[in-house]
């Protein structure tokens, strides 16, 4: 291993400037671009599950897919800060803002100051982490928990253990494993390369790691009974198909230019080759990979492939869930653009910060961003002109936080399939030969029904067929992609004439 | 220090700090075999040309398979003696045919004060026969240093010739041999003589090594390519009595030199020809990994193309005319290694199918496989960067770009000598020059920017015949990839290429800091 330059003092005053200045372009991103975009669904489901008191949390995460830190955050967070979507979301933008020079002294450490700058640029200019900046979810402070932790494994790789480094290294994987089930993957990348480079490692290594591993488990391990104690995760989510090798490029697409239009995803995924361009020319004389390039590979790789061969079956394969892969991906392409002449890597850097800026720009202002979910305008939509009489229905079901949140019509909303969330038990399966049924339940005295129809689990257009062969449609109206309104008639007398009929 | 900086803290040493991680040998070769299954299985489009994709994979995974095997295991030494007053007589022949005199001086100075107690210098002086103006000179620069001269009166058989007419008026035991240009270190024999243990041993190799090497980007590119095989390639060969005979830096057993016919003068490259003849015969061979002799590359690309046509047209001519395979004397670890350092230069014809894929794409709209989806990617990507990656652990990190755009790039010169081989051509033996050539090398590369115009033109006309599709973008990228790596080649045919690198005012000196006057013990092994 090559001696390590360690770098006692801080950073000079050009890199905090640099490191500030991308601070603060990730904030104006944020309140310029992101802060007046609709809630999600995601973000409507911290909402509603942060708004609990604490014993309530726990039971709601414990049915859900996820673990309860991000979710007790941002509840005290909101008590304190506000309760606006706002703030809810400047919680996640506030821990992307740190990544930034954690990163930088994450790539400082591992590498050079160089490298951890532009890894930090690329940080700061990505489109995927800005989206995630703004969204009230955890996937920021997953990110953040996983710099901290892998900066804290790199020191003692390069064997500037302390009590502190430990300390450090084992509260970051105790917080990183309740913020997300998948922290388990960053420290399996870790135990991999442990077990491939233990070299490198201080001699009492082992039993410290092994006593972290200890540790999390007892305090994991409760997390984990109370969870099978409810007997109901991840039913309220929803239903991922398993990965194809188109889904597995994807995120890594993803995490360089973010969420595109398919069209513009399709150009940069048939471009593989370039990758195999770019890695030719870094072999050069000497080039070595480090041993901190062998762990930052093996970091992203193991967890990717470990993800998507664990898909085919459970499916769990979503590129936002290895987000925390990003600063591993940006850190290794910073010190691969490293490698080559000075004239070539310039023009290589200056290549991908005008890309991602680009694609940050697409993806901020094209409507077919495909994440982008535009319930705010639909559900104004309707407040406008949904009458008394009508229903509202949203499919599918777990849809229905969004639309709630900002719901202020007249009329009554329900799911199809109809779903009380409040009501312990999973959402119902869909059953086409109840639609009917269901569909005779729901309409009853109502005079137009608005159906609201986003996140396809595999039967929306079965149920929009329903409705097109069996009520006149009145109009259809797209907000963002996947999210479509239609508005049925399901009777032509009137209340009036229904009254003096009787 | 900056990996920026190109950097050779030893150049003589680097090449030879070999490594053989076997797991990762053993995964490399599983990757291979899951690519080439899969690729097996993709849906075909054009059967012609998938079957050409085929074809070219076949030879690929056999390239990467044979290396692995070559290189399982570099450590291997074989045995030698201690030298002592029984030390063997040898006969150092200096082989010559109009090379600048000052050239031939430093070698021949260099070689009558090299450390062994029983040797005799000779000069081989083909510049009559071969009607260089130099030759008497070369006679005068025999006696003025006290070296015998044998200048050759009758033509035949060029370098390979020459070595036999020499051995007609030497008589000692071992024969070395050096080109005019390959400057022997003071303990050259002394460190090859100790393995020629009993008479099987028919030959001693060491590297080539180019002192020259950072004179300009062609011949540091040149020398990038040697590294990968003077280093664990020629280590592993070794270990299967397999060594190849270069043809310089080595010593010969006249009895096994002999057995044979002298230096085979068939082929015009003698050297490759006549080791594998010896081993036919049973004899050993030994490769030594040390520098113990310094060449000059070649300096312009005339020359090195001359020097690559001359290497593929020998070569093959172990594929087409003396093929291991029916040779009975040879092991089956022989006949594998032969075959691969032969097949090498058959990689012309597998480099052109696959830049044509793309070009055939852009003006036919035909492709070898339907992949729908990434699985291609997904196999082949792992499959390639694994398979750098164990090189450049094989050899400690020497393999570098511009070898393998030089490797790829000499497509053109390896077709030639296919078609030549193919078609059964005499092809003259040409020496390699010392100096670099000067004028234009353009036309050297005319294939290559044919094959940029080709692309040029097929894009445009592509997306006219069928718009931006997946396909089409797909096939731009790996016409891109063909692109970049032919630039290394056409780089060294433009005009300022030919002028001196800042580089090659950096002295790189030689120092021989281990040996004493009268060591003769062989080095320890790695």
């Amino acid at each position: 291993m090559p001696p390590q330059r360690i770098i006692k003092e801080g950073p000079a005053p050009g890199i905090v400037v640099s490191l500030s200045l991308m601070m603060l372009f990730c904030v104006a991103v944020s309140l310029f671009f992101f802060s007046g975009q609709s809630l999600r669904l995601d973000e409507a489901q911290s909402l509603w599950q942060s708004g609990r008191d604490p014993g309530s949390i726990l039971a709601v995460i414990a049915q859900d897919v996820h673990v309860p830190f991000y979710h007790l955050l941002l509840h005290f967070w909101r008590l304190f800060v506000g309760d606006s979507i706002s703030s809810a979301r400047l919680m996640s933008l506030v821990f992307y803002v740190l990544s930034i020079p954690a990163l930088y002294f994450l790539g400082r450490l591992a590498y050079s100051r160089p490298v951890g700058v532009f890894a930090a640029l690329l940080f700061a200019l990505s489109p995927f982490m800005n989206w995630y900046g703004s969204e009230i979810r955890m996937y920021t402070l997953f990110t953040f928990l996983v710099i901290l932790n892998q900066y804290f494994y790199v020191r003692l790789m390069v064997g500037r253990a302390s009590e502190h480094v430990w300390i450090g290294y084992a509260l970051t994987a105790i917080l990183g494993v309740f913020t997300h089930y998948f922290f388990f993957l960053n420290l399996g990348g870790q135990a991999l390369f442990y077990f491939l480079r233990r070299d490198l490692f201080p001699k009492e290594s082992l039993r410290y790691f092994v006593g972290i591993a200890l540790i999390i488990a007892a305090v994991f391990l409760p997390w984990v009974w109370y969870v099978g104690t409810q007997g109901t995760i991840g039913y309220q989510n929803p239903a991922l198909p398993t990965p194809t090798t188109v889904n597995l490029f994807s995120t890594f697409s993803q995490f360089l230019f973010g969420f595109q239009s398919d069209h513009l995803n399709t150009f940069f995924l048939s471009l593989w080759p370039i990758v195999l361009m770019l890695g030719l020319l870094t072999l050069r004389k000497h080039a070595r990979l480090t041993p901190q390039a062998e762990y930052f590979t093996i970091s992203v790789l193991a967890a990717v492939i470990v993800a998507f061969v664990a898909s085919f079956i459970v499916p769990i394969f979503v590129s936002r869930y290895l987000i925390f892969t990003i600063p591993s991906l940006y850190l290794l392409l910073a010190s691969i653009i490293d490698i080559y002449t000075p004239r070539f890597a310039k023009n290589v850097r200056l290549a991908f910060v005008l890309l991602m800026l680009v694609m940050l720009g697409s993806e901020v202002a094209s409507s077919s961003t495909p994440v982008k979910e535009d319930y705010h305008a639909a559900v104004s939509y309707i407040n406008e002109n949904i009458a008394p009489q009508d229903i509202l229905v949203a499919s599918a079901p777990f849809t229905i936080y969004p639309i709630e949140y900002y719901y202020r019509g007249p009329a009554p909303i329900t799911t199809l399939p109809q779903w009380d969330r409040y009501r312990f038990g999973p959402i119902p399966a869909f059953d086409e030969s109840q639609l009917p049924q269901q569909v005779e339940t729901l309409a009853g005295e109502h005079q137009n029904l608005w159906l609201l129809l986003s996140y396809d689990q595999g039967y929306e257009e079965r149920i929009r067929l329903y409705f097109d062969t069996h009520y006149e449609r009145l109009m259809i109206k797209n907000f963002s992609p996947g999210l479509n309104l239609y508005v049925y008639k399901l009777r032509y007398d009137t209340p009036l004439s229904r009254e003096s009929s009787r | 220090m900056s990996n920026n900086d190109l950097y050779y803290p030893n150049p003589r040493k680097d090449f030879l700090k070999t490594e053989s991680p076997q797991s990762l040998f053993i995964l490399n070769a599983v990757m291979a075999a899951v690519y080439f299954t899969v690729l097996l299985f993709l849906p075909p489009g054009n059967k012609f040309l998938f079957a050409l994709l085929i074809a070219g994979e076949v030879f690929h995974v056999w390239q990467v398979l044979t290396f692995l095997y070559s290189v399982w295991e570099t450590d291997y030494r074989p045995p030698s003696r201690r030298l002592g007053q029984d030390a063997p007589g040898v006969d150092v022949f200096i082989t010559v045919a109009g090379e600048p005199i000052e050239i031939v001086e430093e070698t021949v100075d260099a070689a009558r004060k090299m450390y062994y107690p029983n040797f005799k210098v000779h000069i081989l002086n083909d510049g009559k026969v071969a009607n260089k103006e130099n030759w008497r000179d070369i006679e005068a620069l025999g006696a003025r240093l006290g070296v015998n001269v044998i200048t050759r009166t009758v033509a035949g058989g060029a370098k390979a010739g020459n070595i036999n007419n020499g051995l007609r008026f030497t008589s000692n035991p071992l024969v070395a041999i050096f080109d005019a240009d390959h400057v022997p270190h003071p303990h050259f024999l002394a460190r090859t003589v100790p393995y020629f243990t009993d008479w099987k041993v028919g030959f001693v190799q060491t590297p080539q090594f180019y002192k020259n090497f950072a004179t300009n980007y062609l011949t540091r590119s040149s020398w990038e390519q040697q590294e990968l095989f003077f280093g664990p390639i020629c280590k592993g060969k070794n270990r299967l009595n397999a060594a190849t005979m270069c043809g310089t830096n080595m010593v010969i057993n006249r009895h096994a030199l002999l057995e044979v016919g002298g230096m085979n003068t068939e082929s015009i490259a003698e050297d490759f020809i006549t080791g594998l003849l010896m081993h036919n015969k049973g004899y050993r061979s030994v490769y030594v990994p040390e520098v113990l002799a310094e060449g000059l590359a070649t300096e312009d690309l005339l020359s090195y193309s001359k020097q690559q046509f001359r290497w593929a047209r020998g070569a093959l001519d172990v594929i087409f005319r003396y093929n291991p395979l029916f040779m009975r004397g040879l092991t089956w670890a022989q006949r594998i290694q032969y075959l691969a350092s032969a097949s090498f230069f058959l990689s012309g014809a597998v480099v052109a199918i696959d830049a044509l894929l793309p070009l055939i794409y852009f003006y036919t709209g035909e492709v070898p496989v339907h992949v729908s989806g990434m699985i291609l990617a997904a196999v082949f990507l792992p499959y390639l960067f694994l398979t750098l990656y164990t090189i450049q652990r094989t050899c400690n990190f020497t393999f570098t770009f511009p070898s393998l755009g030089f490797s790829i790039g000499a497509f053109n010169i390896h077709l030639r000598a296919l078609w030549a081989a193919l078609s059964r051509q005499r092809s003259a033996f040409s020496i390699t020059p010392k100096q670099a050539a000067k004028g234009n090398f353009l036309p050297l590369v005319k294939w290559h920017i044919a094959y940029i115009g080709a692309a040029v033109v097929g894009v445009p006309y592509s997306i006219w015949r069928e718009g931006f599709s997946a396909s089409l973008i797909n096939n731009i990228a790996w016409a891109l990839v063909v692109i970049v790596t032919f630039l290394p080649i056409i780089r060294t045919a433009l005009p300022e290429d030919q002028k001196e690198t800042r580089a090659a005012r950096r002295p790189i000196p030689y120092t021989d800091p281990t040996l004493g006057p009268r060591s003769y013990a062989p080095a320890k092994n790695n």
